[in-house]
Parts: structure tokens; C-alpha cells; sequence
């Protein structure tokens, strides 16, 4: 399989005046072309750092980085927001709509800025939301705006989809039709999808698992055959 | 504690509260610079008049003798009474290009008690029989003269030198002007000089007086003694008699009191209004983002009251940094102001002063305001309940807009063009506020910008379009035009000749009077026109009289009125003439008739007082020379240096303008920043997502900046009536008899106006630019609201 990501001892630390705290101390991991990874780890174990680091939303303090073979640290601003643009697809806990677009208009502003997008019309009905494209997010449920965000983020045609905690703030049962979204978008576009969460339930529908302990990679998993999306509980 | 949360967030955003402090320190600065100046001219004047006892009364006869005097000084309501010589001469001083100047007005040096005395600023008083003169300071000045020089001036004819022994200034010229067409006093070529009488009396080879001056008894009014005084000076060939109010100093003292007292109150509040909405704006947005930290002040046992008062401290210490600030700068500004005031008024005393009262009262002034703004920006914090507050707020509804109506517009938007619109709707508050900021930024710089472009109107119109003659003959008294005309139009380099009479009078119509100059010019005068506002140049009509704007305004006269007036040129006063036509005037205020109905009008036949030639080039020179020593010539002016002299000084104000509009271009700055910044700090958020989705800092600024300047477009068309406003107020307080200030639509200001705000909300999005680069995309995602 094509290696799409891959991080090289890869840290980060923050300088709080004299204390410095590491977040993640040289974790080394490489992300594959369509696989589905599940990042596990309690609070402050560096999950959202290297989140946000894959992301290109944050810098490494040391170490390296490389989308495609191409080098991410020290990259340009510019080239981090093509690289944020078109390869990376963000999903959040609290979804961060914009709250005075509609669900479509939301898409659509993804779609605008891509390369390479899918229509935002189709994919508002992939999710379901065909016949609530002209609310506002604050006219949704929780799930629909999760699903508003899945949109927005599959939209652009991404090669990385990161989902920060995507659950977290839903019901079983929405939540696991989130999942079957995200599973969806990996299969059919052939897309990595990586989703950060403490919820260990969601790790047996991955094709790989990172266990993150104090900024270290504790372990990883391989799941010859991840359950569904619907067969996972927590 | 809540001490420390402040200080922190005061520095925090220091960029914001600074730009507060300054418009408020620039309000502040105005009223206490003004405030100084109104209350340091009163009182100069009030005590100047008072201690050198300034007339009530003043009268111009052709002449009565000293024991007439003494009859009239009984007459009842009449306090004091004195008679004096009044002569204004020419200085013998044929080096210079223009013509030089003395009034001479005679004291009686063994008089102990004067009116209209002269203050003794240095040398001695001239004694009688001695040609010894006290001169003004600014003549001397402005001449390179001093206590022990000579002055040559022409008496009848003759070179006669006098010793100037002192300096004196008197508070009937205060505002030195040789004759109120002037407009500004010009200490180079007139002053006012003190000799004793009989030495004047020697020299002019007569004994009479023709200057009366009178203070009233307790309890009797003005117009009482005139009634009683006037059909006596009569016979002695009354030529005007007026009030202290309407005596020409004062007059333009008054004047320049009341627009500084106008100015003290309106200009700072303008600048405090502005302020104050900057401090709402802030505090109410500081509120709403720390409505968590409330919450928690409050579970944690903090009244109410308490956190209010948090709040409103830092409108508190803001107002008062401004308040401190500007009343220092202004007390500062004070002395440069009093300086320039000393140029134009010749008062004892002026000086830039600190005065305690206007410190504490400015500060109260700028606090007041701030606690005012802080209360209304915070006072959301009494209604918040803890658990209440501990929750984000419950988002404001979004929905469809108005504009989404119009397809065409709403259609071809981008998506950041989307969410800017619906955001300038859902926080209409807050938009509100900024097209308020907008609008006050934008009519500032046009007011002030208009000020600047219109004195130039003014002067330019007054020589280029009015006043199109090149030199300017003065005759030494009324003069047949015909005489005139044979002596002056055949002279070499004289293209064209016209008569011109300018006429005392006294013109009344029901209840209303005024002192003005009737100008009689030719029918189809081609050096002197009347203009309408649009320059279309209105014939002079072949009966009756043409008013300026304003004096037909004080006479309550309309077209078709009937005026009384009364003049010392008329063989029967009064006399009466009905109002033809109206016409703009912005320097000065007259009437106008045909020359020759004039003439008739007053039983004179064909009299001029000028004759007004067109010459060519170079021709001046010699026209001066030939009539400088003449008698039947008061004075030969070429209007090029009037409107050089014109010039300079407009030049001296204008800086004045720039430093407003300057101030005006910095207020509407600090408006548009602070509610830039406004808009960023709410929208952290959303905006820091649009990154993260990789949007480029310039696509993310679209959508700040769509609003601001959709916003901004509302703000500058609503600044449009609102200048006008500003105009029309500006106007009426600077009104007098000298100036119009004509409130036109010109287009120059608002072009400025408009440039002012543009680079004002340009300069902002850079900065703002710069903080959504900086803009940290973990971090405010992490945070949920």
C-alpha cells in the first residue's frame, strides 16, 4: 500500500515560561492510501497535537514530516494552507459551522476553494440532508450538523479525512451513523480516514489502531477484519 | 483582584483603548484649549473695558466746538461725554509699495479721567503742545519702530514729524481695521496713534471736534440717550452715532467670543459622542465573551453590582487618562492659541493659562461620558444568572436576510460575501454602531474639508469674480464722477474707468436696523458684480436697491419690502427705496443701487467716493506716485496685494483646518478600527475554521471585509446629510457681518471625506490582515465559546 503520511520522530513541545511541556516526543508512524486509522489515548496523551500537526494546523518543534514524499516542517504558510486546502479534510467534536450559512451554503464553501470537488449538492444528499440544504445550523440537531460537517469536509475530495473526536457530542445511535459515513467516504473514494477519540469502541471498526500514552506511540494494531460501523457499541 | 484581570486586559488590547483615549483626549483637549481661550479674551475684555472705561456711545459729527461738548455732556442719561479729533493721515514713506497709515485720536494729556483711555504699555504719555504720539504696539511692531522714533506723516499737505514717546493700546481698537471692507487687521500699513488735542488742532487748523463718545447714567438704556442726543448732533452734521455693541472692535470681539463659546461647546462633544461609542462598543463586546468569567465571578459570590462596576471601571480609567490628557494638551495648546489671538486682537493680558476648575472639569467631563458609555456597554451583566451565564449564549437566529430577496445580487456573491451580509444583519447592534462610527469619521473629515476648500471659494470669488477692477482709487470726500472721470480715465495705462460710491447709512425696515455701506456702482459695471450663488451675474437694476443675502435677512426684508435709510450723505434723511433683488454675499454684507439712482436717491446728483480702473500692466507704479501727495485722494490700492495679503492669511488658517481635519481623519480611524477589531475578536472562531479548511488569510479577510465595507458604503452616503448638518450648525455660529459662511454641495469635501474613510477602513483590514495571519488556528478551535 502507498504510504501517503509519514511522520519521522516527530515532537512537540510548548515553553510555558521555564516549564517545557512535551506533548509528543518522537513518535514515529506512517498513514497508508485508504486505510482507516483509530488514534486512542487518554486526556494531554498528544492525541489533538498530532492531530492538529497532521492536519497542518501546527508545526513540529523537531523532527519530520512528509505528505506524499514532500516535507511539511518548515513548510511556508502558503504551502500549508494548499496543503490544508486540498489534501486535508477536518471534522470536529462541535462541528464549527458556520452558524449564519445554511447546511449547503456550508458545503459550498468548501467546494469553492477546492481543486478538485465533489458537488456539494450530492454530497449533502449522500448524508442525508438533501431536504434540509437551505437550514441554518442552528435549525439542525446535533447529528445533522455533524452530518452538515462530514459534507463539508468529504466535499472538498480530500485525501485525509481528520475527525477530532466526531462522537463526542452525539447519541449511540447518531453517532454511529456518522461512523458509517466516514466508513462510506474511505471505501468508496479510497480515502484515509484517521479519527482521534478515547472511546475504545470505535477502534474495532478500524484497519489500524495507535495507542498514544504521554506523547509516546505505547503501541499500533492491525484488525485483519474491523467490524462495521453498525456492529460497534460503547 | 478583578484590579489585575483589568490592567491585564487593558494591556491586552492596547491598540483599542489607546485610540479611545485619544479621541477623547482630543475632545478634551479642544474644550479646555477653547474653554481657556473664551474665558482668558472675557475676561481681558471685561477688564480692560472696565478699567480704561470703554464708551457706551460713540458718534461721528463733522464738527462742534469744545463748549458745545460741555452742553451735550448735561443732557439727561448721558454719564460722561467727550469730544475728540479723530483723523486718520498717511505715514510719509515713499520707499514702501503700499500705502501707510496712522489714525490719530486726540487725548488731553491734563485730563486725569478718561473714557476710552489708553493703557500705558511703555514710554510716557505725550504732553500737550509737544508732537509727540503714543502708538499702538502692533503698528510699531509690525514697522520695526520703537518708543524714540520719528514718524512722518502728511497733515494738509505738509510733511509733519512726530516723536513717538510710548506705546499705547485703548479698547476701542482692540481689532484694528482702517475701514470694515478690510476683514483683517493689517498693523503694517495702519494703526491707531495718540496725540495730544491741541497739537491736532494746531496741525489741522482747527478747533473742532468731530468725535463724540459718552458713557450712559445708571439706568438708562442706549436708545433713550440716542433719542435725546441725535436731534441735537444734528446741526453739527451727524454722521452716525451707535452703540458700544455696534462699534466696530467689539463687534468683532463679540463675534469671535461667541463662535469660540459656540465651538467650546459643540467640536468636544463631537469628539466625546464618538469616543464614547468606541467605549460601548468595546466593553458591551468584552462582556459578552467573558460571559463564562461572569458566570463564575458570580457562582464564586461576587455581586452583581460589583461586577458592573468592574466593568465600568475600565470606561472609567479610560475617560479619566483621556480626560487628564487632554486637559493638559489643552492648557498646552492654550498658549499657541492665545498667541495667534494676540495677532488679531490687541488686548492686554492674553495668555495661555492651567487652570485647576477646567483640569477637574474636563475630567469629570470625559469620565461622566465613559461611565455613561461603560453602564450602557455592560450593564447586560445584572440580568446574567451564574448558570446561565456559565453557558455559551443561545446563538442569535440566523435566517434569511432582506437583500437575499434581490437574486441578482444575492446570486453572484461569493460564500464569504454570503456570510458577511447575513452578519451585518444578524449584529445589527453592532452595524449599527459601526455606520454611526462611518458616518461621524466621514463627516468630520468632510466638514473640516470643506472648511478648507470654501475660505478659498470665498476669497477667490470675492477678487477673481466680484471685485475684478485692478486698482482702486479712494477720494479724500465725495467727488462729482464726471470730474472724476475726465481727470483719471485718460490717464496712460488706464483701459476703463468706473464710478463707485460707498455710502454710510443706517437702513430700517419695520423694526428692524442696520448699520451697513451702500455701494452705488455703474449699470453695466464690468469691475464690480453681483453674483448669484451659481455665479450668474445679476443686473443691477435701474431703481431701487439689491440686499446681500444676510442683511436682508437681519432687516427681515423680502422683494418688494420698503427700507428706510438714513445716511449722513442724504440732503433729507430719511430716505426711502424698495428691496429688487437678493443676492448671496460672503464677505461682508451691503447694498447695492445704480450709482446715479443712488445719487439721486440721496440728493447728491452724480458723487462717487472711488473710482475702480482697469489697467494694464505695470501702469501702477506710476498712477501711485502721481496721486500720492495728492489732496482730493485718500488712497490708491491695487487689489493684487490685497488678495496676496488675503492669501497668507487664509494660509495661517487653513493650518488651523489641516490640525482639525487631521484630528477628524484620526477619530474616524480610531471608530473603524476599534469596530474592526470588534468584529475579528467575535469571530475568532468561525474565522480560524475557514483556516483550518485552508482558506488563505486574504479569503478569510474577505468576509470581515465585505461587511466593513458594505457597512462603510451606508455610513458614507448617511455622512452625506449628516456634513451638511455639521455645515448648517458651523454656519450659523460663525455667522457675522463680515462672513457668510455659504453651506454649498461641493464635491471636494465629500471626496476627501470618502478618501479619509476609505484609507481609515483600508489601514484597519491591514491590521486586521496581519491578526487573522497570526490568528492561531488550535487555539480557537479548542475554545467553545
Amino acid at each position: 500500500m502507498n504510504v501517503i503520511l509519514e511522520g519521522k520522530k516527530v515532537s512537540k513541545w510548548y515553553q510555558m515560561g521555564e516549564i517545557r511541556v512535551d506533548a509528543l516526543k518522537g513518535v514515529n508512524f506512517e498513514l497508508y492510501q485508504g486505510e482507516f486509522v483509530v488514534v486512542l489515548g487518554p486526556s494531554g496523551s498528544g492525541k489533538s497535537t498530532l492531530l492538529n500537526i497532521i492536519g497542518g494546523m501546527d508545526q513540529v518543534s523537531a523532527g519530520e514530516l512528509f505528505y506524499q514524499g514532500k516535507p511539511l516542517q518548515g513548510a511556508e504558510e502558503s504551502a500549508m494552507t494548499l496543503y490544508r486546502r486540498n489534501a486535508v479534510g477536518f471534522i470536529f467534536q462541535f462541528y464549527n459551522l458556520m452558524p449564519n450559512l445554511t447546511a449547503y451554503e456550508n458545503v459550498q464553501l468548501a467546494t469553492e476553494i477546492a481543486t478538485d470537488p465533489l458537488s456539494a449538492a450530492d454530497i449533502l444528499a449522500e448524508v442525508g440532508l438533501k431536504d434540509r440544504a437551505g437550514h441554518f445550523p442552528t435549525q439542525l440537531s446535533g447529528g445533522e450538523q455533524q452530518r452538515v460537517a462530514v459534507a463539508r469536509a468529504v466535499a472538498k475530495n480530500p485525501e485525509l479525512l481528520l475527525c477530532d473526536e466526531p462522537t463526542g457530542a452525539l447519541d449511540l445511535k447518531t453517532g454511529i451513523q456518522i461512523l458509517k459515513l466516514l466508513r462510506d467516504f474511505n471505501l468508496r473514494y479510497k480515502k484515509t480516514v484517521m479519527v482521534i477519540t478515547h472511546n475504545a469502541g470505535i477502534a474495532d471498526m478500524a484497519d489500524r489502531v495507535f495507542n498514544l500514552k504521554d506523547g509516546e506511540l505505547a503501541s499500533v494494531r492491525v484488525i485483519d477484519n474491523p467490524k462495521a460501523p453498525e456492529e460497534v457499541s460503547w | 483582584m478583578l484590579w489585575k484581570k483589568m490592567w491585564r486586559e487593558l494591556r491586552e488590547n492596547k491598540a483599542a483603548y489607546l485610540a479611545c483615549i485619544t479621541v477623547i483626549a482630543i475632545g478634551l483637549m479642544l474644550f479646555v484649549s477653547m474653554s481657556v481661550v473664551f474665558e482668558g479674551l472675557s475676561d481681558a475684555k471685561n477688564n480692560f473695558y472696565g478699567d480704561y472705561r470703554f464708551a457706551d456711545g460713540f458718534a461721528d459729527v463733522s464738527g462742534l466746538s469744545q463748549t458745545q461738548v460741555e452742553r451735550l455732556a448735561s443732557v439727561e442719561g448721558v454719564g460722561s461725554l467727550e469730544g475728540r479729533k479723530v483723523e486718520d493721515v498717511r505715514v510719509f514713506a515713499p520707499e514702501r509699495e503700499e500705502n501707510v497709515y496712522l489714525r490719530l485720536v486726540s487725548i488731553r494729556p491734563e485730563q486725569t479721567v478718561r473714557l476710552n483711555d489708553v493703557m500705558l504699555l511703555a514710554g510716557a504719555m505725550p504732553a500737550a503742545g509737544t508732537r509727540n504720539i503714543l502708538v499702538d504696539p502692533a503698528f510699531l511692531e509690525a514697522n520695526g519702530l520703537q518708543t524714540g522714533d520719528i514718524i512722518p506723516v502728511i497733515i494738509a499737505g505738509k510733511q509733519v514729524e512726530f516723536t513717538v514717546t510710548g506705546v499705547g493700546l485703548s479698547p476701542e481698537f482692540v481689532y484694528i481695521l482702517r475701514n470694515p471692507m478690510d476683514i483683517y487687521p493689517d498693523p503694517a500699513t495702519f494703526g491707531v496713534a495718540y496725540s495730544p488735542l491741541d497739537v491736532m488742532q494746531t496741525l489741522f487748523g482747527d478747533d473742532s471736534l468731530n468725535d463724540i463718545i459718552f458713557t450712559l447714567a445708571a439706568g438708562d438704556t442706549y436708545e433713550d440717550v440716542e433719542g435725546r442726543l441725535k436731534p441735537r448732533l444734528e446741526s453739527f452734521g451727524l454722521e452716525s452715532i451707535y452703540a458700544r455693541e455696534d462699534q466696530f472692535s467689539e463687534a468683532m470681539l463679540d463675534q469671535e467670543l461667541n463662535s469660540v463659546q459656540s465651538m467650546v461647546t459643540s467640536v468636544p462633544l463631537l469628539f466625546l459622542i464618538v469616543a464614547a461609542t468606541i467605549l460601548y462598543i468595546l466593553l458591551k463586546r468584552m462582556v459578552e465573551q467573558q460571559r463564562g468569567q461572569i458566570g463564575i465571578l458570580k457562582a464564586l459570590g461576587y455581586s452583581s453590582r460589583e461586577i458592573l462596576f468592574h466593568y465600568i471601571s475600565y470606561a472609567l480609567i479610560i475617560g479619566a487618562l483621556g480626560g487628564i490628557l487632554g486637559s493638559l494638551l489643552g492648557f498646552w495648546l492654550s498658549y499657541p492659541l492665545m498667541t495667534m489671538y494676540k495677532t488679531f486682537f490687541n488686548l492686554p493680558g492674553l495668555t495661555g493659562c492651567f487652570s485647576f476648575s477646567y483640569l477637574v472639569l474636563g475630567v469629570l467631563f470625559s469620565t461622566g461620558f465613559g461611565v455613561l458609555a461603560g453602564y450602557f456597554g455592560s450593564k447586560e451583566v445584572l440580568k446574567l444568572q451564574p448558570s446561565e451565564a456559565m453557558r455559551p449564549p443561545a446563538p442569535p437566529p440566523a435566517k434569511q436576510t432582506l437583500l437575499e430577496g434581490l437574486r441578482l445580487y444575492w446570486d453572484n456573491l461569493t460564500v464569504q460575501g454570503k456570510m458577511a451580509t447575513r452578519n451585518a444583519f444578524r449584529n445589527l447592534g453592532r452595524s449599527f454602531f459601526t455606520l454611526i462610527g462611518v458616518m461621524f469619521a466621514f463627516s468630520l473629515i468632510a466638514t473640516t474639508g470643506y472648511f478648507l476648500s470654501i475660505t478659498d471659494v470665498l476669497i477667490m470669488d470675492q477678487f477673481t469674480k466680484v471685485q475684478t477692477h485692478d486698482v482702486k482709487v479712494v477720494f479724500a470726500a465725495p467727488t462729482d464722477s464726471e470730474a472724476a472721470r475726465l481727470e483719471l480715465s485718460h490717464l496712460p495705462g488706464v483701459n476703463r474707468f468706473e464710478a463707485y460710491l460707498e455710502v454710510p447709512a443706517t437702513i430700517s425696515q419695520s423694526w428692524y436696523e442696520k448699520d451697513t455701506m451702500i455701494l452705488g456702482l455703474e449699470a453695466d459695471s464690468e469691475m464690480y458684480s453681483l453674483l448669484t450663488r451659481n455665479g450668474v451675474k445679476v443686473p443691477l437694476p435701474p431703481e431701487g436697491m439689491v440686499l446681500s443675502q444676510n442683511l436682508a435677512e437681519r432687516l427681515q426684508a423680502k422683494i418688494g419690502s420698503r427700507l428706510e435709510i438714513e445716511s449722513p450723505y442724504a440732503e433729507d434723511s430719511p430716505v426711502y427705496s424698495e428691496v429688487v433683488d437678493i443676492v448671496p454675499q460672503y464677505l461682508g454684507s451691503n447694498a447695492y443701487m445704480d450709482i446715479d439712482a443712488l445719487g439721486r436717491l440721496l440728493g447728491q446728483g452724480r458723487i462717487s467716493t472711488a473710482a475702480l480702473l482697469s489697467v494694464e500692466e505695470g501702469a501702477f507704479p506710476a498712477l501711485k506716485d502721481r496721486y500720492r501727495e495728492a489732496q482730493g485722494v485718500f488712497s490708491v490700492e491695487e487689489k493684487g496685494s490685497m488678495l496676496n495679503k488675503f492669501t497668507e492669511l487664509m494660509e495661517s488658517y487653513s493650518f488651523t483646518y489641516w490640525i482639525l481635519a487631521l484630528f477628524g481623519m484620526f477619530t474616524g480611524f480610531a471608530v473603524i478600527y476599534n469596530s474592526g477589531i470588534v468584529s475579528l475578536s467575535e469571530r475568532r472562531r468561525e474565522l480560524a475554521s475557514l483556516r483550518v479548511m485552508g482558506m488563505t488569510p486574504p479569503e478569510v479577510l474577505q468576509v470581515l471585509s465585505f461587511e466593513q465595507w458594505f457597512i462603510s458604503l451606508f455610513g458614507i452616503l448617511a455622512g452625506v446629510p449628516m456634513t451638511m448638518l455639521f455645515l448648517q450648525g458651523m454656519a450659523s455660529a460663525m455667522d457675522n457681518d463680515l462672513f457668510t459662511f455659504p453651506v454649498m454641495f461641493e464635491l471636494q469635501p465629500f471626496i476627501l471625506g470618502t478618501v479619509g474613510t476609505v484609507a481609515s477602513i483600508w489601514l484597519t483590514l491591514r491590521v486586521i490582515f496581519r491578526k487573522i495571519r497570526r490568528l492561531s488556528m488550535v487555539e480557537a478551535l479548542k475554545e467553545r465559546d
